[in-house]
This record gives structure tokens, C-alpha cells and sequence, in this order.
């Protein structure tokens, strides 16, 4: 007991905390394609144990007419690869097991069982800002 | 008389360390002399592709850097730009493919022949557990080099972890030591890969010696067990053994030479281009992963491969007729056939969907 907690402690200790969060900034929505999704990539600094790295990816984002705007991460919720938008299918297809989602996000073929997660947004002086965790 | 010189040397060396007992030990050990058949060149094989995953590890370890910013380069430095980097990595890299497939044939021989039965249950289980310390090995390693391949196969282990229920999540967190694959999680993985795994490993493969000697080489198939000549240890089997290391050596390094072990582009978390394409030994459990899905995926993730390791370790355990002849057990053997059959079938599925009708 004396030994054992202390060391199970020191071993575990980084996967207990939750990485918090951060709004990160897409520059302005009127670069937005209208009605198709855009690719958006991102950068952002987060803290990884000692030291501070940049994370990279990207999500879709589509905003329609009336400046509606929906945010879907690109992990695939089968086994995290990346999904792609096809515009002349009008689909998402991951390209690791063919696994296809359809506009609202909802899996239509393949393995995956639940819908991409949609992430949440906000527009602030005309910039759009996505809340992104790691 | 330069002979006696060495001689007394060397007994005077073996004196100065009291080791004499032990000498005396070693010499007068003895092995059946089957130990040098064919059907047994699978063990001393393992052995020797173990001793140069070692060796080869530890050397590349000289150049390795841990750490996603510059481990990459560390690991491309160390193969294109040092003298015999190629064969170093290459020797690692071929030998624990070749480990797996001979680990299957060893397996498979010991199930065929029936020696896994009474008294050599404990043979048996150790040898299982050995086996699937081949893919921790794998998957810690596999991340080190940090290209697209590794990072992105890791990316997908993780979430086959993840999805196991209730232990899934929390397991996959402390292999990262958090919720990234960065700088924490490489230092895991490493410090699993050369230090705790190989720990485990040679802890393993003593108590598989210890019982194989204790419980002694199971008697070939129809012969008579009284009468069953014995060779000493050393230097007989010993004398073997240098000679396949030595042959072994050399052609996985000509192969790396030919072949330079594969290292891909630099790891990109960004690349929504690139694939990850299973190895061919996991083609199986991800084919099953695939195929179950919704409500029934922890089936295909955990249910299946946790049935049927359960399968293999307590095969000694339910299978306890003393009767070792193939042709007498064949409710086991087809059995066996039967599951072999499954994985196969589900590997070549695999391969199918993953190398031969990918569309983009
Ligand atoms: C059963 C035993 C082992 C297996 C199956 C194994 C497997 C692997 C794999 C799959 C890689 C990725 C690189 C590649 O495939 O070419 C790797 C890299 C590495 N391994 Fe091992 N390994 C084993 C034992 C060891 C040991 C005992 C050490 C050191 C003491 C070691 C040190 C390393 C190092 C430093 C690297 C990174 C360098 C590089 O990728 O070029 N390995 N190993
Ligand atoms: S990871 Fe997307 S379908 Fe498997």
C-alpha cells in the first residue's frame, strides 16, 4: 500500500486530467462557400505534459444562406480516421472502411453506427469560432 | 601446449569467479537427442530471432530520440546515414515479422502433436502468453519511428482500445498518459517497448525454460520412450544454436540490404489523404471489428478475441485425454482447423478490402 499508491499515482497522474477546451478562431464566415462544406484546417498550442505543441487537423464546416452554420468534426466515429466530402455524392466517406455519412452527419453505410459529432461554434465580429478538444 | 595454456587459463578465470560448479553443471546436462530434429527448429528459430530483436533494438536505441518533433529524423538519420543503419533497422524490422509467422508454426506444431497434454500444461500457457507479447511489442513500436504509418495506426488501435467496454477508455488514457498522441504518449510507448516489455518477456521465456526442463521434451510420436538417446547440452544443441544465429544474421541483413526496412513520411495528424492499411497480422481482429456493428461491436472487439486467447491458454486444461497421436484427436485438431480457417478467411477478407479493391 505504501509504495504501491504513490507509484500508481506518479503513473497515472497525466491521463486524469481532462484537457479543458478552447475556442479557436476560422477567420471571417464570409469566406464560406456557401451550401457545400469547407475544409477548415487548424492550428492551435496545447499543453502536452511538459512541453507546448502545436495540434493540427481539421473540421467541415457548412453554413447555408441564411448564414446557418454547422461545424462536423472529421473523425469518423467508427475508428477515427479522417471522413472526406464528396460533393457529387453529397456524402462524407471515410476512406479506412468505407464507412459513408450523409449531410446531416448521420452514418448511411459501413461500419460506423453513430452520426460525426457536431461541434460547437460561435460567430464574434463576423469571425467564425469553433470550441475544439483535444 | 598453446591449447594448455588456454586451458588453464580459462580455469583459472572460471576459479577466480567460482563458477566451477556451474561449469560442471553445464557439462553434464543432457538433452533427448530428438532435440535436433527438424520438427523442433521452430524453438531454437524463436530464440535466435528473439536475441537479435535485442540486439538490433539496443542499437538502434543509440541513435533513437523520443520525442515527436525529433524522433523522426533520429530514426531516418540512423538508417540512411550511418554505416549499416539499414541492416541494423532491417534485422529489427524483418525479425519480428518473421517472429510471428514462426511463433504460429511452433504453435501449431505443439497443437498438431499433442504436447502442450500433462505434464506440459505449464509449457504451454507460457508459450501463449509469450505470443501475445508479440503485439504489445508491436503496437509500442510501431509509433516510435512517428510516420504516417505508425501514427496513424496507432491512432486506429487506440480507438479499437477505446471501444472496449467499461476498462476501454481509461486504458487507452494510460498508455497516453493523457488524450494526445504527443510528447507523453512517445515517451510511454518507449520506456513499454525497451524497458517494462522486455522485462516481462525474458521473465516469460525462463519460466518457459524452467518448465520445459523440469517437464522435459515431450517423446516423438511412435517411439519407445525407454529407449531414448541423450546428447549433452554443450556443445552439441549449444553449437546449433551459433550456427543458426550466425546463418540467420546473415541473410536478414542481405535481405535489408536488398529491401531497406520501410520508414514513411513524417507523421501528419492534418493528412486527411492518407490511409492507414492494417498489417497483415492484424488483417483478422480488424475485419472482425468491421464486421460487427452498432450494438454488436464489442462482440468483434473484445467478446471474439478475449473467447478465443481464453481458447488457447486453457486449451491444456480442457483437452485432458493423455492421447497424443494426431489421428486419435481429431475432434481437437478439426476444431482447431475450423477457427484457423475463420481467421484466415477473415485475413484474406481483409487484405481484399484493404489492398486490392481500394477506391479513392
Ligand atoms: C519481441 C520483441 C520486439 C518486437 C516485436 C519489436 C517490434 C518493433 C517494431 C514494430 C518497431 C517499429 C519499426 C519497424 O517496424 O521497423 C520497433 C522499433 C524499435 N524497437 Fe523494437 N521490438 C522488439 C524488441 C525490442 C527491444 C528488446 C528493444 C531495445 C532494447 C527495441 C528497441 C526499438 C527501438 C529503439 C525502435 C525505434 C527505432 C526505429 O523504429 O527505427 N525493440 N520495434
Ligand atoms: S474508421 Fe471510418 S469506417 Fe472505419
Amino acid at each position: 500500500m505504501i509504495t504501491g499508491v504513490p507509484l500508481a499515482t506518479y503513473a497515472i497522474f497525466p491521463a486524469l486530467k481532462d484537457n479543458p477546451g478552447s475556442w479557436i478562431d476560422f477567420g471571417s464566415v464570409e469566406n464560406l462557400e456557401l451550401d457545400n462544406f469547407n475544409m477548415l484546417s487548424y492550428e492551435f498550442m496545447v499543453k502536452d505534459g511538459w512541453i507546448i505543441l502545436p495540434q493540427r487537423g481539421f473540421v467541415w464546416a457548412r453554413a447555408d444562406a441564411e448564414k446557418q452554420i454547422k461545424i462536423f468534426s472529421s473523425t469518423c466515429t467508427h475508428l477515427a480516421c479522417n471522413v472526406i466530402w464528396q460533393e457529387e455524392t453529397q456524402e462524407f466517406i471515410c476512406p479506412c472502411h468505407s464507412g459513408r455519412f450523409n449531410a446531416q452527419g448521420m452514418p448511411v453505410a459501413g461500419p460506423p453506427s453513430r452520426p460525426l459529432s457536431v461541434l460547437e461554434h460561435k460567430v464574434t465580429d463576423g469571425n467564425l469560432l469553433v470550441f475544439m478538444k483535444v | 601446449m598453446n591449447d594448455m595454456r588456454v586451458e588453464t587459463r580459462s580455469q583459472k578465470i572460471i576459479e577466480l569467479l567460482s563458477l566451477g560448479e556451474s561449469r560442471d553443471r553445464l557439462l553434464a546436462f543432457e538433452v533427448p537427442k530428438d532435440a535436433l530434429t527438424w520438427t523442433r527448429f521452430c524453438g531454437s528459430l524463436l530464440l535466435v530471432l528473439l536475441i537479435l530483436l535485442f540486439f538490433s533494438g539496443i542499437f538502434m536505441a543509440f541513435y533513437y530520440s523520443p520525442v515527436p518533433g525529433t524522433a523522426y529524423d533520429s530514426v531516418d538519420f540512423a538508417l540512411f546515414k550511418i554505416p549499416f543503419g539499414s541492416v541494423v533497422k532491417g534485422i529489427h524490422h524483418y525479425s519480428w515479422n518473421l517472429l510471428l509467422m514462426v511463433m504460429g508454426i511452433h504453435l501449431g506444431r505443439s497443437l498438431i502433436l499433442g504436447s502442450y497434454k500433462a505434464p506440459r500444461q505449464m509449457v504451454w500457457v507460457t508459450g501463449v502468453i509469450i505470443l501475445f507479447f508479440v503485439p504489445l511489442f508491436i503496437i509500442t513500436g510501431d509509433l516510435l519511428p512517428w510516420d504516417q504509418t505508425g501514427y496513424w495506426s496507432t491512432q486506429v488501435r487506440l480507438s479499437i482500445i477505446s471501444s472496449v467496454p467499461f476498462i476501454g477508455k481509461s486504458a487507452a488514457r494510460f498508455l497516453l498518459g493523457g488524450s494526445l498522441t504527443g510528447v507523453v504518449a512517445l515517451t510511454r510507448f518507449y520506456i513499454f517497448h525497451i524497458l517494462l516489455l522486455p522485462g516481462f518477456l525474458v521473465l516469460f521465456l525462463a519460466m518457459h525454460f524452467h518448465f520445459i526442463r523440469h517437464r522435459g521434451l515431450s517423446e516423438p510420436l511412435g517411439t519407445d520412450p525407454v529407449f531414448r538417446p541423450r546428447i549433452p547440452f554443450y556443445p552439441n544443441l549449444v553449437n546449433r544454436w551459433l550456427f543458426l544465429f550466425i546463418i540467420v544474421s546473415v541473410v536478414l541483413a542481405i535481405i535489408s540490404r536488398h529491401w531497406t526496412p520501410p520508414l514513411g513520411d513524417p507523421a501528419d495528424p492534418t493528412d486527411s489523404s492518407y490511409i492507414p492499411k492494417p498489417e497483415w497480422w492484424v488483417l483478422f481482429l480488424n475485419q472482425l471489428v468491421s464486421v460487427f456493428k452498432g450494438g454488436l461491436a464489442v462482440l468483434g472487439s473484445t467478446l471474439i478475441p478475449a473467447g478465443l486467447a481464453g481458447l488457447l491458454i486453457g486449451l491444456p486444461f480442457m483437452d485432458r485425454s493423455p492421447y497424443r497421436h494426431p489421428a486419435g484427436r481429431w475432434k481437437i485438431l478439426l476444431s482447431a482447423a475450423i477457427l484457423s480457417g475463420f481467421i484466415i478467411g477473415l485475413s484474406i477478407m481483409g487484405y481484399l478490402e484493404h489492398f486490392v479493391l481500394v477506391k479513392h
